[in-house]
């Protein structure tokens, strides 16, 4: 009796919790915008820099109380798939984060700011800005992309072991035989107790560092047309082969498996080229390690090649309210929030907050030589605007050049390869895209 | 369910009862189920909500990204038929599609029979009534409870070039290990050990095969005077041969489609996916990017169906190989 | 002679089992070492094996900084409620493609199969569309009702396969005795299957709990929030919690919270392996 009791229990007491467990399922926990209120979404990656966000939001609400502004954040792996999804669905954000190094992608979604821009230059400053940094906001001449940060090219080296080795430190007119002098003497094998001494980091699986030394010695990517690769020219090669005789000829860059940013924070590297200023903070959370910046050194054809990346805000060509978008993006780079940015240990695009970092810097802070990190800014310059330069260099190109730099191809064939490669694509897809 | 055991038992003792009536030869036995449109009411009535559930969470989406394979499709504006480009760009063109079916096609070849064997193995010794067996099989499965941010860094750091776990055991052995996961001949083979080590999902599953074998057959095979070998292959492979199957077959479907593991191994020593030189360019991997890095959402979706064609034919093949070798009950 | 190999049999099996669990300990052993060390123990290369002095502190760090219990609460909501759905509608559907004799049986069978078979990558969007068109983002909705339509095509295979070991008469034998179908699948049929049902229960728990990919696209506010995206995040904020930047993972802190939340999984599987694994087995049906 009982038993049959319970198995008439049974079933709907079953069915009694799963329909409790769908009406929870089913509760949403966006909460409900105010109404009257204009909402704005704001979708971001994760990043320390979060506190500050929530900040500048509860403050903008406070000046614009007809405004509310939701954050939604994003783990970076995973930026692009949610921002996508979203925009497939219709359900894009207002405002972005976004970059110059993404922008040819991201362009379908971007709103054209230049009316924007110009009508409010005197407002955001728009003089302010490094004018190299102002170009890479651009894309055919038009606005798309409002700053936050900017990361520029340097020659990171570590004081203590060139004081050791008994090396000169890196000067502003250091050419490429410099960097292989000073490499070559600063590397020291290892031992049973000593792990030893790398000359200078190598940046595998990414352009960042070959594509300087392309530059440099007067190479480009494309032909000036975007139509074809330029990378088979001698000045190019010329460039790929710097990189690989840093490891193969004069042995002083560090091989594969020695990362570079834990070699460098261990002072297991003498020298990083290239780096990236984010790392900064990480620097300098390691009591002992003496470090600075400095120009990168000059190559055979010219100073200039280093990157320049921009990383900031755009706001959705579809957004419902722009002008209150635009009020969002103007106080998130205004320069009070550029400052505070700054302060959290990078460099910033705003000459007035270059000035203040300048100006603050006392000794003993690192990098002692913040001014060469501005200074670099003149000779740097953004990677090509071409439609597929990401998939070109990632799926194309790098791995002709990992190649190369592991000995298994002369700068010549993965030259050769690379270009056959990207022009096999050109061909097929220019214009039109795969 | 809330069915107790001893409930169930008096059921199978009356059914254990009715069972040697109707196994009396020439005995006439009435099944209600000999009815096929009473088996076709309880068929749809038990397997429509998941019929149900394919038509309308997987038909839709599958049927849509089969029409975005012969499509331009960036996302954002609508999609744009170009009939076989993508196929045509895929098979002729793409300087990284071949690639990655070759990383793909020689991770499943390799890795598939390691880990059901390995999964196998472990099974049986964790099926003898060795002490704290409860402990052993915990351990055997905590990896594939990690995890996998967590557990890939840590995969990472053993199979690190300077100071990694296990260039620091070979250098007590006198040899320099090289830079694992960051040479392009020796990536690959990481990925497959990385992956052994989640062997815990076979494991359990043909830990519960492996209790379908009644401990008499064995009594009875010893009494034969068959050796371990052959108690195996005549008693234990023959009964446990359903979940050896199943097990094969999504260790294919998995290791074809493989795509977190590499992304994660890529991610976690900040290395473009794929690195070093296409070494760990999955075909997953490589869709995925298609897909949510460069907005080829169409090219993408000719990658999927590509690939679903062959999952289909492989599993096919299983299915027909299968009626050689597996033995289901009577 | 007999006793003496059987013992030395046993002394061999359990030097590989040690052998093999030393290897399969030496994810989670790293883990935990790891999470007791410092910032700067963590940047160091070639790092030390052990830290030099146990930072218990990291723990404290994480719980304070981390809204762990609500995670917690979230991803055991969404696990129980995938896992009640997987049960009761795999069970009978896997009962089904077993024992029933319908035309077209194993070519359903085999559609089912096949969404399987194509990448998630692909029919993401359509089914994000799909799923905001209902307005269901930023509930559990999508990451639940498949589950209750059969979505674990995994489960209705492993039992199918399960399902058809049992002798065929058994059932037909019970039906003679006039119990109903669902009445033979629930007494019957799923506590004969007992280790397959319940290691299905474990995978599927542990598919739920360890799943990024699908919270990750559904839901966008943080009290929504389950145990892997939370790490994701805490992960970028445990920078913050270092003073550092982008960049280095404070991979000290992300493993005190990889740990803990990797406890409750284990000491459930040491607490449930016993009656999966063995349950059968003890009631003495089978030996």
């Amino acid at each position: 009796m009982l038993l049959r009791l319970r198995a008439l229990l049974l079933w709907p007491a079953v069915l009694a919790l799963a329909a409790t467990g769908f009406w929870w399922s089913a509760r949403s926990h966006e909460p409900p915008p105010t109404p009257g209120r204009k909402l704005l979404t704001w979708v971001h990656f994760v990043s320390p820099l979060r506190d500050h966000y929530e900040k500048q939001v509860a403050e903008f609400q406070r000046l614009h109380p007809d405004i509310e502004v939701r954050l939604i954040l994003v783990p970076m792996s995973e930026y692009h798939m949610k921002f996508k999804t979203l925009a497939a669905a219709g359900q894009a954000p207002d405002l972005f984060y976004s970059g110059d190094v993404w922008m040819s992608y991201l362009l379908p979604f971007m709103r054209d700011l230049t009316p924007l821009v110009e009508r409010d230059a005197a407002e955001i400053g728009l003089d302010d800005f490094f004018p190299e940094i102002r170009a890479a906001l651009q894309h055919e001449g038009r606005y798309y992309v409002m700053p936050e940060h900017a990361n520029v090219a340097l020659l990171y080296y570590n004081r203590s072991l060139f004081r050791a080795a008994g090396v000169p430190e890196p000067t502003a007119d250091w050419t490429w035989d410099d960097l292989v002098r000073a490499g070559v003497t600063l590397t020291r094998p290892a031992t049973a107790d000593d792990p030893g001494v790398w000359g200078c980091g190598r940046l595998e699986g990414w352009w960042g560092e070959w594509l300087t030394y392309v530059r440099q010695a007067g190479g480009a990517v494309f032909t000036p047309d975007g139509r074809r690769c330029a990378l088979d020219s001698p000045e190019a090669i010329a460039g790929l082969r710097f990189f690989q005789d840093k490891a193969l000829r004069h042995r002083f860059s560090a091989p594969a498996g020695y990362e570079p940013l834990n070699g460098f924070v261990n002072s297991r590297l003498a020298m990083l080229m290239v780096g990236h200023v984010s790392y900064w903070p990480n620097y300098n959370q390691i009591p002992d390690l003496d470090w600075d910046v400095q120009l990168l050194p000059i190559g055979p054809a010219s100073r200039s090649g280093g990157e320049l990346a921009i990383a900031g805000y755009s706001i959705s060509r579809h957004t419902r309210h722009p002008e209150e978008a635009w009020m969002l993006l103007k106080f998130l780079t205004r320069p009070a929030a550029a400052l505070e940015v700054m302060r959290h240990g990078t460099i910033s695009p705003r000459r007035s907050v270059a000035a203040v970092q300048v100006g603050e810097r006392r000794a003993g802070d690192r990098p002692r030589q913040v001014a060469a990190a501005y200074e670099q800014i003149q000779y740097a310059q953004p990677i090509p605007r071409h439609p597929y330069y990401i998939e070109i260099m990632l799926q194309i190109v790098q791995p002709e050049i990992d190649r190369m730099v592991q000995g298994e191809l002369t700068p010549e064939q993965a030259a050769r390869r690379a270009t056959d490669g990207v022009n096999a694509f050109l061909a097929t897809f220019h214009g039109t895209g795969p | 369910m809330a069915t107790s055991v001893s409930e169930w038992r008096q059921s199978y003792a009356a059914v254990n009862h009715s069972l040697t009536l109707v196994a009396t030869p020439g005995s006439t036995t009435y099944d209600p189920m000999n009815d096929r449109r009473a088996q076709a009411f309880w068929f749809w009535l038990f397997a429509g909500p998941a019929v149900a559930g394919f038509l309308l969470f997987s038909a839709g989406p599958m049927l849509h990204s089969l029409w975005l394979a012969f499509c331009n499709y960036d996302v954002v504006a609508p999609p744009q038929f170009i009939g076989l480009r993508n196929f045509a760009y895929l098979l002729f063109h793409d300087p990284a599609f071949w690639p990655s079916v070759q990383v793909t096609l020689v991770f499943t070849a390799v890795q598939v029979p390691l880990a059901v064997a390995s999964a196998l193995g472990v099974a049986l010794l964790l099926n003898q009534p060795v002490k704290a067996r409860g402990l052993w099989r915990a351990i055997f499965f905590l990896p594939s409870i990690l995890p996998q941010a967590a557990s890939v860094a840590v995969f990472v750091y053993i199979f690190q070039a300077d100071g990694g776990l296990l260039n620091r055991l070979l250098a007590l052995a006198g040899v320099t290990g090289p830079a694992w996961t960051t040479s392009p001949a020796w990536a690959l083979p990481v990925i497959v050990l990385i992956s052994l080590w989640g062997f815990g999902y076979p494991m359990v599953v043909f830990l519960g095969g492996l209790q379908n074998v009644p401990r008499e057959l064995y009594e009875a095979a010893h009494i034969d005077g068959a050796d371990a070998w052959g108690r195996f292959r005549h008693v234990t492979l023959p009964l446990i041969s359903p979940v050896l199957f199943f097990n094969v077959v999504m260790g294919v479907i998995g290791a074809l489609k493989v795509f977190d593991l590499a992304y994660a191994f890529g991610a976690a020593q900040g290395l473009i996916p794929g690195g070093p030189a296409r070494a760990t360019l999955f075909y997953g991997l490589n869709l995925y990017q298609q897909a949510f890095t460069y907005f080829h959402m169409g090219l993408a979706s000719a990658m999927a169906w590509l690939l679903f064609a062959v999952i289909v034919a492989i599993t096919w093949l299983n299915f027909r190989l299968s009626r050689r070798w597996v033995h289901y009950g009577d | 002679m007999e006793h003496l190999r059987t013992r030395r049999l046993d002394w061999t099996v359990t030097l590989v089992l040690a052998l093999g669990a030393l290897v399969m300990v030496l994810p989670l052993a790293w883990m935990i070492l790891t999470s007791l060390k410092t910032f700067p123990e963590i940047l160091r290369q070639p790092p030390a094996l052990l830290p030099a002095d146990a930072q218990w502190g990291n723990y404290r760090t994480v719980w304070e900084g981390f809204a762990y219990y609500r995670f917690f609460l979230n991803s055991a909501f969404v696990a129980l409620m995938v896992i009640a759905g997987t049960v009761l509608t795999c069970c009978p559907a896997a009962y089904a493609f077993a024992f029933y004799d319908v035309r077209h049986r194993e070519l359903i069978f085999g559609l089912l199969l096949s969404s399987l078979m194509l990448p998630a990558q692909v029919t993401v969007i359509p089914l994000f569309k799909a799923f905001a068109a209902l307005g269901w983002v930023n509930t559990y909705l999508p990451l639940v009702l498949p589950a209750w339509f059969g979505g674990n095509i995994f489960g209705i295979f492993l039992l199918r396969q399960f399902f058809r070991t049992l002798p065929r008469s058994l059932i037909e034998a019970a039906r003679i005795d006039g119990a109903s179908e669902w009445k033979i699948l629930w007494t019957l049929v799923v506590p004969m299957s007992l280790p397959a049902v319940l290691t299905v229960v474990l995978f599927t728990f542990l598919w739920s709990w360890n799943d990024l990919f699908n919270p990750l696209v559904y839901l966008h506010s943080e009290s929504a929030y389950t145990l892997p995206v939370g790490l994701l995040h805490f992960i970028a904020r445990a920078e913050q919690l270092t003073g550092g930047s982008a960049g280095q993972v404070p991979w000290h802190l992300v493993m005190a919270l990889a740990t803990v939340m990797v406890l409750p999984v284990v000491l459930l599987f040491v607490a449930a392996q016993k009656r999966f694994v063995e349950g059968v087995a003890a009631t003495g049906v089978k030996g």
